[in-house]
């Protein structure tokens, strides 16, 4: 779902990394002050954690694999703000390690994966939990998966009417929204059938392993 | 029954293994002794088909092998059941709901008929008999590793590759398992970085050095007559020792495990 | 550490320039200095660089060809520019992973450098043990594992992951009170 390097124009990425900047800064600081001296472990190994989950490939009927994100699953149980600086800190490590990803779009994704999925996905946890445990985890996942793809549907899909040369051909990503809406959010809206299973099923595992250590 | 020639094998552009060479015969007990980072793990993984060597040949019962030879359904099944490879890490190789189910996971798929009796016969081999209903996942390290060992003998293998099988083990079971280990039918390779423990598991040892070459094949006594190759394998240290006012320094090693 | 961190910043106002230039000749000149810059690493990165993005440039390239062609607009100009601009800061990306050693361009910040290094020798010891618990079912499976045993293994790999993480977390935090690292 994450955006490639090369496709966002100056006038999204630059204003995008502008607010990250801002929530990194906020967010860091209410780590800090909200919660106690273990945070910053947590927060280096809840990256490394997200890291790998997202390597696991969940496999599918017909040989084919879906890969978990995992950020309602770090949004649930630890923190919109751990989720999202998490989330942050893996993008960041993708791109600027491994070359995996975006350094332009890093921002937007982190926005869109970090941010509005967990917040999202905490959002719908506390607002049905009272109703029912374990749809509020699945409708977290999938909320998670299926609003950040919307949003990234949306600022692809602007980029032609954004940037584009005198004769009205495209910059950077040449589909406006008639396409990009369908063609993201579709297969998304799929995807977070997936995400939701997993995010109940690791909540569960979570804190039964999280009971284990506290003893 | 396996014949390695010029194997070379590099991680990420750093050599893990520099041009092995040996053959092992039917039955034999051997030890891959060497130091951590010498391209122990490595080389079992390329003995069980799982990595691909840079250069190199590598025959099994006198069939090449290599991961993308053992696509085909025939070589696969008969290689997967005749070579079984114990992990470093138990917990990478166990994940059925039950003890019971990780044990009978082989002979299932090998579609045997006297499943029940031969999980009943290894569970009690490594004393796991009264945990049969347990999620593997709760056991203790040294548990773990005994399930994981239960689970690759219920197949029969012929061929048994066990990576630093002592290393979550205490020494009473570290003992067991020698023993245990000197009795079975089938053909052992262990490794270990631990230099005393290296003649219990075999008379032949095989070391890889910090070179990552195979720098001795034999007998373990004219290794260790050779202080200078143990320093170069990094497998002894020296430091000062004190005794009353006497001060000596001599190469020794000290054991952990 | 200053040359480090010098590195960095012209490498990123060098990614920031590569949006700015449109027109796809400055782009493939821009491309051809990478290459020369990359010296003798200029095949291997080039390679990594085509894989890397010739999945998600493959399928815009050939749906934008495809619109191109239903309203009639010549497009080898467009998809000349949007491939040469990600093929550049892609080669650029990894020419910058191969020569700087981004922990010491980050070392003005001594928490986001311990933060990033833990979480990224973390991250590497997961990730080998994810190699191991991928291998370890091919080694056990005599006949293609089924579906059902597939899902098992993505399952108890998981749960470790979260095992360890909680455990080292802890551990971490520990050893870093110890320290007194949180004078307060």
């Amino acid at each position: 779902m994450h955006i490639p390097d090369g496709f966002l124009s100056p006038q999204t990425y630059l204003p995008a990394y502008a607010l990250c900047a801002g929530l990194w800064w906020v967010g860091l600081r209410r780590l800090r002050r909200e919660l106690d001296a273990d945070t910053l472990p947590y927060l280096a190994v809840l990256t490394a954690l997200s890291f790998v989950l997202m390597m696991l490939a969940l496999p599918l009927p017909g040989g084919t694999t879906v890969h978990a994100a995992g950020i309602a699953l770090l949004a649930v149980n630890f923190g919109v703000w751990m989720a999202f600086l998490a989330v942050s800190l893996v993008l960041a490590m993708q791109a600027l390690l491994f070359g995996d990803g975006g350094v332009t779009a890093l921002a937007v994704n982190a926005l869109a994966m970090g941010l509005v999925g967990s917040a999202a996905a905490r959002l719908a946890w506390r607002l049905l939990s009272p109703l029912h445990a374990t749809a509020a985890l699945f409708v977290a996942g999938w909320v998670s998966v299926v609003l950040p793809a919307l949003l990234v549907a949306l600022v692809l899909g602007i980029q032609p009417a954004l940037a584009h040369d005198t004769a009205g051909r495209p910059l950077f990503f040449p589909f406006d929204l008639a396409i990009t809406l369908p063609a993201v959010l579709l297969p998304h809206v799929l995807v977070g059938l997936g995400e939701g299973v997993l995010t109940w099923l690791g909540t569960t595992t979570l804190q039964r392993l999280r009971l284990r250590h506290a003893t | 029954m396996i014949e390695l020639a010029g194997i070379s094998h590099r991680y990420n552009g750093a050599p893990a293994l520099v041009d092995i060479q040996f053959s092992i015969a039917a039955g034999e007990k051997l030890v891959l002794l060497g130091a951590n980072g010498a391209g122990k793990s490595t080389l079992l993984k390329i003995l069980d088909g799982l990595i691909h060597p840079d250069t190199g040949s590598y025959r099994y019962k006198g069939e090449p092998i290599d991961p993308r030879r053992l696509k085909a359904p025939a070589l696969n099944r008969r290689f997967r059941a005749e070579v079984a490879l114990l992990f470093q890490n138990p917990d990478a190789m166990l994940f059925n709901p039950t003890v019971y189910d990780e044990i009978a996971f082989g002979p299932r798929q090998l579609g045997l008929t006297d499943i029940d009796a031969r999980v009943r016969h290894w569970a009690g081999v490594m004393g796991l008999d009264n945990m049969l209903d347990r999620l593997p996942f709760s056991l203790s390290g040294g548990e773990k590793q005994k399930l994981a060992l239960a689970a690759l003998l219920a197949n029969d293998p012929q061929l048994l590759l066990l990576d630093e099988p002592a290393a979550a083990l205490d020494p009473r079971s570290t003992g067991w398992l020698v023993d245990f280990l000197a009795d079975l039918p089938c053909t052992v390779l262990t490794t270990t970085h631990n230099l005393s423990l290296a003649p219990e598991f075999g008379s032949r040892v095989l070391v890889l050095g910090e070179d990552h070459r195979l720098i001795h094949d034999g007998p373990i006594e004219a290794f260790l007559a050779d202080p200078e190759r143990l320093v170069a394998a990094n497998l002894v240290h020296s430091h000062r020792h004190r005794h009353g006012a006497l001060e000596h320094r001599h190469y020794h090693l000290h054991d952990w495990s | 550490m200053k040359a480090e961190y010098a590195w960095l910043s012209l490498y990123l106002a060098t990614v920031l320039l590569a949006t700015l230039v449109h027109d796809p000749l400055w782009l493939a000149l821009g491309l051809v200095a990478v290459l020369l810059l990359s010296g003798r690493q200029a095949p291997a990165l080039l390679r990594r660089s085509l894989r890397v993005i010739l999945p998600f440039n493959l399928a815009v390239s050939l749906g934008y060809l495809l619109l191109a062609h239903l309203h009639a607009i010549p497009p080898w100009e467009t998809l000349l520019r949007i491939n040469l601009r990600v093929l550049a800061i892609t080669l650029l990306t990894f020419l910058f992973i191969a020569r700087v050693n981004l922990f010491r361009a980050l070392a003005f910040s001594p928490t986001l450098t311990w933060l990033l290094g833990l979480a990224y020798s973390q991250a590497m010891s997961f990730a080998r043990a994810h190699a191991d618990f991928r291998l370890a079912l091919v080694s056990r499976s005599i006949v293609r594992p089924r579906l059902r045993d597939r899902y098992r293994a993505s399952a108890a790999a998981a749960a470790w992951f979260m095992d360890k993480g909680l455990a080292s977390a802890r551990e971490t935090a520990q050893a870093l009170r110890a320290r007194g690292f949180f004078g307060d």
